[in-house]
């Protein structure tokens, strides 16, 4: 089975995801891992897929042509072999909730911080909200937290951005039970 | 007394409600007694439900007292059959996994401290105030009574289920 990653774009609307995956199913593609979100006006579908013959971008034929003819954006990746399945990731698991008046560098600064202190982010979402007038940033990040760190680290190494950019940073981690 | 296996998601049993217990006769400290023995077996198990071992009867058992989370604030190994959670309140997020649903894992909200009414090895009635991951195991434990399984309390696939740690 070869793997394929697949990211569709494009204006929200309903029977998006059905349009996408009638198309699909009639290839004989079988869907893994998918995440689909509306973002700001737009509806965004990332897919992991096999196919048990196809090998390239061109065994899908004009298949998306549809897709694209209704406003749709498309991009295929072809992954190599092992690239649909996820690497372990050992490490405590934290929430880490970010808000603020909106100013550009929030993500930036805080990514920065995280990637330099080799925490994994394995999700992240960010939402503008509040009114015109006073826009209000949040992110919301999920991460592996490296071997031997702890909660109170990841606060000591966001502090100074914490005062620095005037925004709430709060990390929690969330214990793990075998029940 | 028997060591049980374990029954997985997909078998239906664990899909399924369990029915009350009329009277604690010998069969069903006969099922407490298998409980006890499996989960002490399973050894990383803090707690199992009947269902788990093909018998859909409403009765669990929970011991958290032997584990790191839960050493400092437990009842020791907790008996129970027809219980029910008559008060509960605050809210905490745990990352479960469940020996019915083996490799995965997945973080579960619930109730922070609950009190819970069941009636014990002896046939009395008792009550206990429970939190912290006694809470969250008596919960997690009284879901599979009821053919619920922590899948069915994850609110996002995308943050809160994970493929199990290696061991």
């Amino acid at each position: 089975m070869n793997h394929f990653a697949l990211t569709i774009v494009g204006r929200d609307r309903p029977g998006i995801v059905s349009q996408v995956t009638e198309i699909l199913f009639n290839l004989g593609c079988n869907l893994a891992d998918s995440s689909c979100s509306i973002l700001g006006g737009q509806f965004a579908m990332i897919l992991i897929l096999g196919h048990p013959e196809f090998t390239s971008l061109e065994s899908f034929g004009d298949a998306f042509k549809p897709l694209e003819e209704t406003d749709l954006t498309v991009a295929l990746r072809v992954l190599k072999p092992g690239g649909e399945t996820r690497s372990q990731i050992e490490g405590d698991l934290c929430m880490i909730s970010v808000y603020g008046a909106d100013k550009p560098g929030i993500v930036y600064r805080v990514a920065k911080i995280l990637g330099d202190k080799q925490v994994n982010i394995t999700d992240l979402n960010t939402k503008l909200v509040g009114t015109e007038e006073r826009p209000v940033y949040v992110m919301v990040i999920e991460a592996c937290l490296p071997e031997g760190a702890e909660e109170n680290d990841v606060n000591n190494w966001l502090a100074p951005i914490r005062d620095e950019l005037q925004i709430d940073i709060t990390v929690r981690t969330i214990p793990t039970v075998e029940l | 007394m028997a060591v049980c296996s374990i029954l997985c998601y997909p078998d239906p049993i664990l899909k399924q409600v369990a029915e009350p217990v009329a009277v604690v006769d010998e069969t069903v400290t006969a099922v407490i007694q298998d409980l006890v023995d499996t989960m002490i077996d399973a050894g990383h198990s803090v707690g199992v439900a009947a269902p788990q071992i093909g018998v859909l009867r409403r009765v669990l058992v929970v011991d958290v007292s032997k584990s790191k989370l839960g050493k400092d604030n437990n009842h020791g190994l907790l008996e129970m059959v027809n219980p029910e959670i008559i008060q509960k309140s605050g809210r905490t997020t745990m990352r479960e996994g469940c020996m019915s649903v083996p490799d995965y894992t997945g973080n579960v909200t619930r109730a922070e401290h609950i009190v819970v009414e069941f009636i014990d090895r002896a046939g009395q009635l008792r009550v206990i105030e429970a939190s912290g991951f006694e809470a969250v195991a008596v919960q997690h434990e009284l879901d599979h009574l009821d053919g619920l399984l922590f899948l069915d309390r994850v609110s996002s696939l995308k943050t809160d289920l994970y493929r199990r740690k290696a061991k």
